[in-house]
């Protein structure tokens, strides 16, 4: 996985800064790194561009030496906690990587449940697991760049990680899904009657789930200025229950700030 | 003008013949509703029988084979620090465009006056647009259809042939000597005076089909004057800023451009994206701040664009009242209504 | 002031008129450019001079004082700015450039021998034919005197075409003063330059205060001659050009006659993208220069 040390890159003559990067696995299913091994065209570039040093998806090697680390996962137990703030103390910067990572993820629906207790005995039976309310990682250390999705489109992780490298800054699409999903010349979900968050969601994902005639959940969380309490009034009035949309709403937990207001 | 008829079984030979040379695209039917009804969208077509003829209006304007949502502008080979720049106008083989509806033949007309006939005109539009052949057909006026109050429900320009149904057979109004010489492939006759009776009931008949209207007499003063009109507010409260209204316009051509390095550093490109005047970033500049950081003045702009900045420029508005937008609109939000509004009329809530 | 209508000089507007460019082959054109030097000015800002590296290009490329061009790195990014530099100089420019994006970042760390590209000149100048034989208060603040030495060189070379010409020149503090080593050299060709900052430090001597303090000063108790033979170029942020240029139509200067520059992120220059525009004018086509009457009738520029 190593290249040598001796191919710097240069671009415009400027030699590259290759970071030394670590891949962390936290409460997930290691979706998100299984995505950026996934592609073969564009892996060699990919990791010419930075020297990985920890990635249990792709290597056994590890090292604390890093200077990026992504974080995959949400936050549930106490030794993650210790876990993430050692890391975090390595780590120059700390990407957030993925739904959970960002948001608390599906893990978070746990939350809804007042008696974590309860939960715990109908998962796990009578096999001990310390279990906390999920938490997404900014809630827990300072995270400098958050890359959503569920899966990340890996895309984006190679365009952050060669901006990185650049030293461009990373910009991420503040419009919502629709405007992808347009593009991509999809006949509108709500014409079809399904439930769609399109119109509300952050794009970048270049309308996956829609692209495939299936409604967005709103992975990606809100777009800027997205007008969440608009689209509620909007679903109800297409006839969609309150609870079909409370669980859209609340399946990723990124829009977990437009439900609490309503409370 | 040039006028033929030609008996409708000619039709399918037409396109027959065309279609052996040529790419065509046309209306199809891409799919149904929840309510059962056809989604029609302009597609590739290769067989006559694909082609809906007597579609209504598409989901989505024809603008992807003119103005595509994305293109590169130019690429770039780089080596150690110099650079070549390479320029490519995206268009490569002509195209035939069967069933153009009145309204989205002027938006083309329309385009055409920005993108091609003022200062520095568009080669990447240019090639593309240069490079289509129409054939028009007239269309059943919907419900939502204002194109009469926007003066865009005939085309006097801007097709090879257009196509009117007369019962027994089609009325054709020939522009181009390409379309000539293609007619000249099937067989077609004079028309007679009989024939013109004929089109001019069609006409009329049509005529008293369109419903909705836009006020549209000093629309350009009275955008000025209602600057400040608390009705924009109203309208941005309930705006998704989703952008759906641009991309399914078929005159909205605004665009940002990005440049990208290649991942393996060895080019780099110039990538030209279509853009919303409602979407949040819109006239964000470098430092970050946002001319239009609220939801109304970026819907506000919208309408100035179309209703009154247009208009200053070329003496005609950017709207060709197909109604799309309001259409595709999951807020409900459309031209004739928010016209209406900013003209004193009542807001229906 | 009489109210009293001017003779139009046709020919004069002529010579004023935007001149179209029709050429598809145009649009995307780039003049390959080397930056020659680079000369800090202040610890944001720099100045970049940079020279078209083909030599017949480099002859026939031709700007006027007011108007900006595209400058583009491949991949990094692509950016307007404005010309900081005099007019009579063929296929170079100077470009006054803070750090403030990508593309910035990337030529400050690339230097002296970088290789970009420009295109253009795009946009509306400011008419200094038309000001010949007239007085011409040249006004600034902050940022704005980039733009505004491309005016002022144009005044230096033909210094005996106007009458009085004042530069006033307005910052935060003295340690955002531009181009400081050229004033010497404008004084001496009789241009009177007025400096002010809001807040001084210790070392500071001149005036404190804002740019329109210094204007009053000047523009009190001249005579009616003067006032109908004044131009004014206006190069700031909008509050102090709007400042400014109330302060002048009080003295009965025609807000036809004040220039201002506005500053808008273009993509492309050429009156297609749409991002410039403000209200539904754009930026790139119809401006950036604007006369003052024009701006006043934008909606959104002020």
């Amino acid at each position: 996985m190593k290249t040598k040390e001796s191919d710097t890159k240069t671009y415009l003559g400027m030699p590259l800064y290759r970071p030394k990067v670590g891949f962390f696995e936290f409460s997930s299913c290691e979706g998100c790194q299984l995505q950026i091994v996934n592609n073969e065209s564009t892996l060699l570039d990919f990791l010419s561009l930075v020297e990985v040093v920890s990635f249990r998806e792709a290597m056994t090697e590890k090292s604390d030496d890093y200077e990026i680390a992504f974080i995959e996962g949400s936050i549930t137990r106490d030794d993650e906690v210790k876990r993430l703030k050692r890391i975090r103390k390595n780590a120059k910067i700390l990407v957030a990587l993925g739904s959970c990572a960002c948001f608390g993820g599906v893990n978070q629906l746990k939350n809804r449940f007042k008696n974590l207790n309860w939960v715990k005995k109908e998962v796990y039976g009578r096999h001990p697991v310390d279990t906390e309310p999920v938490r997404a990682v900014e809630d827990v250390v300072k995270v400098d760049l958050k890359i959503y999705g569920c899966p990340v489109k890996k895309e984006e992780v190679e365009k952050s990680v060669l901006h990185i490298a650049l030293g461009k800054s990373i910009e991420i699409p503040k419009y919502p899904v629709c405007m992808e999903c347009k593009a991509n010349e999809n006949i509108c979900l709500f014409d079809l009657g399904e439930l769609c968050l399109g119109p509300v969601t952050r794009a970048g994902c270049n309308s996956w789930c829609p692209n495939s005639r299936a409604g967005c959940w709103g992975c990606r969380g809100p777009a800027d200025d997205a007008n969440v309490e608009y689209m509620k009034k909007i679903m109800k009035e297409k006839g969609f229950s309150e609870e079909a949309i409370l669980e859209r709403l609340e399946c990723f937990g990124g829009f977990a700030d437009f439900l609490k207001r309503k409370k | 003008m040039i006028f033929r008829t030609f008996k409708k079984d000619e039709l399918k030979k037409l396109v027959e013949i065309l279609a052996a040379h040529n790419r065509i695209v046309g209306p199809v039917e891409a799919g149904r509703d929840k309510h059962g009804s056809p989604i029609y969208a302009f597609n590739e077509v290769s067989d006559f029988n694909s082609i809906r003829l007597n579609y209504t209006t598409t989901k989505l304007p024809a603008k992807r084979y003119f103005l595509p949502f994305q293109e590169d502008l130019s690429s770039f080979r780089t080596e150690g620090g110099g650079w070549q720049k390479i320029i490519d106008y995206n268009a490569d083989k002509p195209l035939i465009f069967f069933g153009l509806h009145p309204c989205d033949i002027n938006a083309l007309n329309k385009l055409d006056k920005v993108l091609m006939h003022s200062v520095y005109p568009m080669p990447y539009y240019a090639a593309k647009r240069k490079n289509m052949f129409i054939i028009g057909v007239e269309c059943i006026p919907q419900t939502f259809c204002f194109c009469r109050s926007m003066g865009a429900d005939t085309a006097l320009h801007g097709f090879d042939m257009f196509i009117t149904d007369l019962g027994n057979k089609y009325f054709v109004e020939i522009l181009t000597d390409t379309a000539y010489n293609f007619l000249k492939s099937i067989r077609t006759e004079e028309p007679e005076e009989k024939d013109h009776v004929l089109y001019m009931k069609a006409v009329a008949e049509r005529n008293k089909k369109f419903t909705t209207r836009v006020d549209t007499t000093d629309l350009a003063k009275i955008l000025d004057m209602e600057f400040q009109s608390d009705v924009w507010k109203h309208w941005g409260e309930i705006c998704l800023s989703c952008g759906t209204c641009s991309n399914v316009c078929p005159t909205c051509y605004c665009y940002g451009v990005e440049e990208t390095v290649d991942l393996d550093l060895k080019g780099a490109r110039k990538t030209k994206t279509l853009h919303s005047c409602n979407l949040i970033d819109f006239a964000e500049v470098a430092g970050g701040h946002n001319f239009r950081p609220e939801r109304h003045s970026r819907l506000k702009y919208r309408y100035y664009h179309k209703h009154r900045g247009f208009v200053e420029a070329f003496e005609e508005s950017l709207c060709v009242g197909c109604g799309r937008c309001g259409e595709s609109c999951l807020a409900g939000i459309n031209v004739p209504e928010v016209i209406a509004s900013v003209r004193g009329g009542k807001i229906k809530k | 002031m009489k109210p009293e209508l001017k003779f139009v000089d046709v020919i004069a507007q002529q010579q004023r008129r935007h001149k179209r460019k029709n050429d598809l082959a145009c649009f995307e054109h780039t003049f390959r450019s080397e930056v020659t030097s680079v000369y800090p000015l202040t610890e944001m800002e720099t100045i970049y001079r940079i020279q078209i590296i083909d030599p017949e290009e480099r002859k026939r490329f031709r700007f006027i004082p007011g108007q900006f061009l595209m400058l583009e790195l491949p991949g990094i990014g692509e950016a307007p700015f404005s010309i900081s530099s005099s007019p009579s100089i063929h296929g170079e420019v100077e470009l006054c450039i803070r750090k403030a994006g990508n593309l910035t970042n990337y030529l400050a760390k690339v230097g002296r021998g970088a290789i970009v590209g420009i295109r253009g000149p795009f946009g509306t100048g400011f008419p200094m034919e038309e000001m010949h034989g007239q007085n011409i208060l040249l006004i600034a603040g902050g940022l704005g005197l980039a733009p505004l030495r491309s005016p002022i060189a144009y005044a230096q070379e033909n210094r005996s075409h106007f009458r009085e010409v004042n530069i006033i020149y307005g910052t935060k503090s003295p340690a955002n003063l531009l181009f400081t080593y050229q004033y010497d050299m404008w004084s001496r060709d009789d241009i009177n330059l007025h400096i002010i900052v809001e807040k001084a430090d210790p070392s500071w001597k001149g005036a404190v205060g804002l740019s329109t303090d210094i204007l009053m000063k000047i523009l009190s108790g001249r005579s009616d001659d003067f006032y109908h033979n004044t131009y004014a170029i206006v190069c700031g942020p909008p509050v102090m050009f709007k400042f400014v240029c109330k302060m002048l139509n009080t003295f009965h200067i025609p807000m036809q006659k004040m220039f201002v520059s506005l500053e808008r992120r273009m993509h492309c220059g050429m009156g297609k993208c749409c991002r410039c525009n403000v209200g539904s004018t754009y930026t790139c086509i119809k401006g950036p220069v604007f006369d003052y009457w024009t701006v006043m009738n934008l909606k959104e520029a002020i």
